[in-house]
């Protein structure tokens, strides 16, 4: 089990990426920063970074608009 | 050996960057610059690097001994075009005879005197004499523009498009997340976005990019327009017009009419325009009008004749016209939804309750374009805000509903003090806040997330704009009171107004979660899962109308909880009002500031 955003609770499977978090939320909008465990993930490697078990996944989305 | 500039790369290939042959001709072509502008900074720099010393060895004709000689490299004219998407600066002539230019060989009009090119001359050949209107230091100013600038150019293409789209890239965003109004805000998406999404209003509609009429030159230039449009109903029926727009709030007005159309929505922008309505108090209202049609409060016998249902886009259209005609039930529509809900009250006894959960308005105006249910600080930003529920003050539903980054109460009333002083000093100074927060500097995600919330470099920018101009060094601390100041001068108008009291700050049921069944069941699960572990009450086996009423019990506590923190971190008492400790600490407790304080005029 993961934590996102210290409220969500995401079942964990060995192999986890970052990239399935951020589908598997339903996150889509382009300025966002995520940190696994405290640690900042870069974008390009989204699709490849492995989450632990029992992790804290922060997805941070800015705001913007009007 | 090859240009690696224009080189197509095909399969696996290897690339060699530095063979001996390869810094000969290196060397061979630095020798060439060096022999036509020996004397610029730039060029001795890059002979030095390639090992080229000999300025003798290609002197010719054409060697410019000038040391701020123009060399050709083109940054001026990439900068007039992808900084502010101008392009007044290019190159004419070839070989030998190339240079730089403005059409014709004259100077150009249409130059806006961003002096762009001259921030990217590596050379000075480029000199800017116009100090403008004596800025204390324009070098300052101009410093902090070109960072925005380049940053623009750079990564707007992949973070918000306000260049190719302008704020309608949040249609589809907004659905994603489940806060895209629909059908009077009941719903936050819905099956048909997509025909009124991003991509088919830049691929069918859009028809301009450049910058609008804000401000030539802009390098974010996110205003949009609709040419040739043919218009199918009204006045000017059968005649093709340019529409300025459509912007979110616009086509988000749509979905909440139940217009998934976008003929519909540029039609409805183009006459709200040219009546002078307001695209969003226009399309609340009407998602009002049509959810009081739906529940049988009001029927064909007031619409004369017309069926409201969500989605009668003919209709809707119908309602404007006679608006601005001053005709049948537009008049009706015209008042707002305020007056609509006293109205269908005294004169049809339509329940002022249920008017009151569902008509989506605080201090008599309707409210924007998101739903706030999810997010208490949003659903507060746009109760306190002082001209009505709009997301100029604060739009925290991110921040609030989706980062969980300001959980307590606490929390959310730093934000709610913070963002409304902060976009209120935008005001002041009549600069666009967009720039702030529509393009993020790539490492920006260096600050804590809620220094990072601020974007701590772009307002470094503003600062020192403030500082170019007035010569005087302005801080975060500063910054705010200045905003503070008139911040509260207007809490005091609108109370005296008899806007401004913790009553003129109660939202709708619908603002701050499920108002109806049906609303409460489309989010069922979601709803039941707040209610135990949020309330702390097992939802198994209650009506949906228990749930209904124990949610509403806990959401308006919780929201009044939450105006509490706020009132007290701004410095007001509990009815809302600041307080003359308050007004004294802030500098403004002058006798005629202070009679504001008197009985409010309502």
């Amino acid at each position: 089990m993961i934590t996102v955003n210290n409220k969500e609770k995401l079942d964990w499977h060995e192999g986890m990426t970052v990239q399935d978090v951020v589908d598997r939320m339903g996150y889509v909008l382009s300025i966002i920063t995520v940190s696994v465990n405290g640690q900042l993930v870069p974008k390009e490697d989204y699709a490849t970074y492995e989450i632990p078990d029992n992790a804290e996944v922060n997805v941070f989305h800015l705001a913007h608009g009007g | 050996m090859v240009t690696a500039c224009n080189y197509p790369i095909r399969g696996e290939i290897k690339v060699n960057t530095n063979t001996e042959k390869i810094k000969k001709h290196r060397k061979n072509l630095a020798e060439m610059y060096l022999g036509r502008w020996p004397n610029v900074e730039a060029i001795q720099n890059i002979a030095k690097l390639c090992g080229a010393t000999d300025k003798e060895k290609y002197k010719s004709d054409i060697t410019d001994e000038n040391p701020k000689a123009c060399i050709l490299c083109g940054h001026c004219v990439r900068a007039c075009s992808s900084f502010v998407l101008q392009n007044i600066l290019g190159f004419a002539g070839r070989g030998i005879t190339r240079h730089l230019t403005m059409p014709f060989g004259e100077t150009d009009p249409h130059c806006i005197e961003c002096t762009s090119c001259g921030y990217v001359c590596p050379t000075g050949a480029i000199q800017v004499t116009d100090d403008m209107n004596n800025p204390a230091d324009p070098e300052l100013i101009r410093r902090h523009g070109m960072r925005i600038n380049a940053m623009m150019a750079m990564l707007d293409d992949e973070q918000n498009r306000m260049r190719q789209v302008g704020t309608a890239n949040l249609v589809e965003v907004m659905d994603s997340y489940d806060l895209l109004p629909v059908h009077n805000y009941k719903f936050g998406r819905h099956k048909d976005t997509p025909k009124i999404d991003s991509g088919v209003m830049k691929s069918r509609y859009f028809t301009q990019g450049a910058a609008d009429g804000c401000w030539v030159g802009c390098s974010m230039a996110c205003a949009k327009a609709v040419d040739g449009f043919e218009l199918k109903t009204g006045p000017y029926k059968g005649q093709k017009v340019v529409v300025d727009g459509p912007e979110y709030e616009t086509a988000a007005g749509g979905s909440n009419m139940g217009g998934f159309d976008l003929d519909f929505i540029v039609e409805f922008n183009f006459y709200c325009d040219t009546y002078g309505v307001d695209t969003i108090s226009f399309a609340t209202t009407m998602a009002f009008v049509m959810e009081c049609f739906e529940a049988g409060i009001i029927s064909e016998e007031q619409t004369g004749g017309k069926k409201l249902n969500f989605g009668a886009m003919n209709e809707a259209l119908e309602c404007l016209h006679e608006m601005a005609l001053g005709e049948g039930f537009g008049v009706d529509v015209g008042q707002g939804i305020r007056r609509l809900k006293e109205k269908w009250a005294n004169e049809l006894g339509a329940d002022p309750g249920f008017l009151n959960d569902i008509g989506m308005e605080v201090k008599g105006l309707e409210f924007s374009e998101y739903v706030t249910k999810e997010s208490p600080a949003q659903q507060a930003g746009y109760a306190l805000a002082i001209k009505g529920p709009q997301h100029d003050e604060a739009l925290l539903i991110f921040f609030d509903a989706i980062n969980n980054q300001i959980p307590t109460y606490e929390d959310k009333a730093e934000a709610l003090y913070y963002f409304p002083l902060f976009r209120t000093w935008f005001g002041l100074l009549g600069l666009c806040k967009l720039i702030w927060n529509d393009v993020v500097p790539p490492d920006n995600s260096k600050y804590p997330p809620n220094e990072a919330t601020k974007i701590p470099e772009r307002v470094e920018d503003f600062q020192k704009f403030y500082e170019g101009m007035l010569g005087e060094p302005l801080d975060e601390k500063k910054m705010l009171r200045q905003s503070e100041r008139v911040f509260n001068l207007q809490r005091l108008i609108s109370y005296y107004l008899g806007y401004g009291t913790r009553a003129d700050d109660m939202p709708p049921l619908r603002a701050i979660g499920p108002a109806t069944e049906e609303e409460y069941l489309s989010r069922e699960e979601r709803y039941d899962k707040q209610m135990k572990e949020e309330i702390g009450i097992d939802p198994e086996g209650k009506t949906t109308g228990e749930k209904l009423a124990i949610t509403r019990e806990f959401r308006y506590k919780r929201y009044n909880e939450l105006i509490d923190a706020v009132y007290k971190k701004r410095g007001w008492d509990n009815n809302g009002v600041p307080t003359v400790e308050h007004l004294k600490e802030i500098g403004i407790d002058i006798p005629e500031v202070l009679t504001l304080l008197d009985k409010p005029n309502i």
